[in-house]
């Protein structure tokens, strides 16, 4: 187990600025996701935590040791790649033994590895084959077991599973849960999957533009997004915004929207709110409650789309040009007339200052 | 339909034959014209059979054909040929592979020019740098030697098979050398244990390529390898060009043809692999 501190670390391509200044706590043993659109500096900041990308500024520590400038050898990770990068021309088992070999251990000490590997991963059967022979979830475990026999203290994985379809991918999944429970070890996992990010991780980082958004468990990272951009960014279809301003009036605040007022009773702001700030309003699908009469709170709109997923149904909205959606169940979703007034939940407010995007 | 398919495949065969032969026929004339003795080849026309097939002509040209005074064939600079060959190639590849892979995957500062440079060496005629290279070599004392020879071939087809080489690594997924760093290994055991093994197919391109080019060079190893290690086309055109008496037409048919065996030879044994080789670029794996 080991804790891993990145500490401003900076990395740029010329003048592309690809990491700026990255601080991120890892405790031993968590199952950190880096999470992000695609170009954000994920492969980037995991190649600089593996050695393979120098950095160009800040600290890399491992338990307190600067890593920053060792090579990947040298700091005892494993790692699994996209493109799983088996060698073609050796089997199974030579692929994995071969940082063993390369470090001169002793064979029947690499035969025991490679064997318990095996046994961990369930791919003993394939030992002797070569990957060309075997199938992507197949590769996939064999990626991993070459990691798995160097005992590396910490496990680095870059999109694994994206090569995969939607099945094995879900079984995959959890084999890695499973494997992180099993092995205790920390691991840092790259993905621009959602879901992925939500079922493995012990907590989030989410990044954008080369820098870190919001670090912290999936439900804060759900719930509670600190900035607009993870709010939009996690979550399918994504948080509902509206400009609003806020009112104060005797200690008791509350959201103005046009005609319609919103008490925030519940609402925990992190600096106290002033009367008349404009704001950022903001509400998850399935935190709307749909009604065919006006209410006090309640937003009018008119449906423009109706999408059944099964378990529930997704209701499309315009609310005065803003384009919206609500998660509601079948039977409320056929009960809805042309035009409908949208409730949100009082629990589930998120409010963003309007200048930096940031969370009130 | 059927016919008129059948009717188009037989034309294309007709072609197909005509070309071949077209191409054939000089190969097969001097191959009659080698198996006849002295007194048949003045008297016949070529494109007879030897009325009785006789080896001697093959046996003169290789131990006894007199080239000036000296009459001792072309056979001792047939094994001149193979090691100025052997050398060159080994030397050639193992420099071009290591090379190619450098350029292709080592993420080298320079890469840019070095490869505009090696475009350009390998399209530049080679004969503007024999004088400077000759001087060079009298500097150095190695002149006529050995080791000039095998350098010039090795310095003149590095250009090309370098390109070859970081063609096909440049293919290579750059993860795999990421895999074999984080797995501790180094350049040489990367290189070794993983990019070689990969490249069997383009060793041999590379290998087909060097071997005819060195074996067929004329020029070089007239200017280059000296007296002691002539290779057989310099003595085949000492032979050939300057007879003594009657040409022997038969002899030299034959030393004709024992000096272009091995490079006939090399396409023959390895077509398949050429093949294979040069489409391996082309399929993803
Ligand atoms: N060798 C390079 N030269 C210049 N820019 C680069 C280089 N490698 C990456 N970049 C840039 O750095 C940024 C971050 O790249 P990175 O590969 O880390 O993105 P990512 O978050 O992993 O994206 P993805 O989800 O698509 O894999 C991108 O904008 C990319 O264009
Ligand atoms: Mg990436």
């Amino acid at each position: 187990m080991t804790r891993v501190e990145i500490d401003g670390v900076e990395r740029a391509y010329g003048a592309v600025k690809v990491l700026k200044g990255i601080h991120l706590d890892i405790e031993p043993g968590e199952f950190v996701v880096l999470l992000g659109p695609s170009g954000c500096g994920k492969s980037t900041l995991l190649a600089s935590i593996a050695g393979l990308d120098p950095v160009q500024g800040g600290e890399i520590r491992f338990d307190g040791r600067d890593v920053a400038r060792d090579e990947p050898s040298d700091r005892e990770i494993g790692m699994v790649f996209q493109s799983y990068a088996l060698y073609p021309t050796m089997t199974v088992r030579k692929n994995m033994s071969f940082a063993l070999r390369v470090a001169g251990m002793a064979k029947p000490e690499i035969d025991e590895r490679v064997n318990w590997a095996a046994g961990v991963l369930q791919i003993e059967p394939l030992l002797e084959r070569k990957p060309a022979a075997l199938s992507g979830g197949q590769r996939q475990r064999v990626a991993i077991g070459r990691a798995l026999v160097r005992k590396a203290k910490v496990f680095l994985f870059d999109e694994p599973l994206s090569n995969l379809d939607a099945k094995l991918r879900g079984e995959m999944r959890a084999e890695i849960k499973a494997l992180h429970e099993k092995l205790q070890t920390t691991f840092i996992y790259v993905t621009h999957d959602q879901i992925e990010a939500m079922t493995l991780a012990t907590r989030i980082a989410v990044m954008s533009g080369g820098e870190i958004q919001q670090f912290g468990t999936p439900d804060e990272i759900y719930r509670f997004p600190q900035t607009r951009f993870v709010a939009d960014f996690i979550g399918a279809p994504s948080m509902n915004f509206v400009d609003a301003v806020l009112r104060v009036e005797g200690g008791r605040a509350s959201l103005e929207m046009g005609q319609v007022r919103v008490e925030l009773d519940d609402y925990a702001f992190a600096a106290p709110p002033r009367d008349g700030q404009p704001v950022i309003f903001g509400t998850r699908p399935e935190r709307i409650t749909l009604q065919g009469d006006p209410s006090p709170g309640a937003i009018p709109a008119r449906v423009t789309g109706v999408e059944p997923m099964g378990a529930d149904t997704l209701v499309w909205l315009d609310t005065d040009g803003h384009r919206w959606s609500a998660r509601v169940s079948p039977e409320e979703a056929n009960a809805l007339g042309r035009e409908v007034h949208a409730r949100p939940d009082p629990q589930g407010i998120s409010l963003f200052e309007p200048e930096s995007e940031r969370r009130l | 339909m059927k016919d008129q398919n059948a009717i188009a495949m037989a034309a294309i065969y007709a072609f197909l034959a005509i070309a071949a032969a077209f191409f054939a026929i000089p190969l097969i004339i001097m191959l009659l014209t080698s198996f006849k003795t002295a007194e048949e080849v003045r008297e016949g026309s070529i494109f007879f059979l030897p009325e009785s097939w006789s080896l001697a002509a093959w046996g003169k040209a290789w131990g006894e054909a007199c080239i000036g005074r000296v009459c001792e064939g072309i056979g001792g600079n047939f094994w001149n040929s193979v090691l100025i060959t052997v050398l060159a190639t080994s030397i050639s590849l193992l420099l071009a592979s290591l090379n190619g892979f450098a350029l292709a995957q080592w993420r080298l500062r320079m890469s840019g020019p070095i490869l505009g440079m090696l475009l350009i060496g390998a399209f530049i005629p080679y004969q503007i740098m024999i004088y400077p290279l000759v001087r060079l070599f009298a500097t150095g004392g190695m002149h006529q030697t050995l080791g000039a020879i095998v350098t010039v071939h090795v310095l003149f087809g590095l250009p090309i098979l370098t390109l070859i080489f970081r063609n096909f690594y440049i293919g290579l997924p750059e993860e795999l050398i990421k895999a074999a760093r984080v797995d501790g290994a180094g350049f040489f055991q990367i290189y070794g244990m993983i990019i070689v093994p990969m490249s069997v197919n383009v060793f041999l391109v590379a290998a087909i390529l060097s071997i005819t080019g060195v074996w067929n060079d004329y020029l070089l190893g007239l200017i280059f390898a000296g007296p002691n290690f002539q290779p057989m086309t310099v003595s085949l055109q000492n032979l050939v060009g300057t007879q003594m008496g009657l040409p022997e037409y038969n002899v030299n048919m034959a030393a004709t043809i024992l000096t272009a065996l091995p490079p006939l030879a090399v396409y023959l044994l390895s077509g398949k692999y050429f093949v294979r080789g040069v489409t391996a670029g082309a399929v993803k794996g």
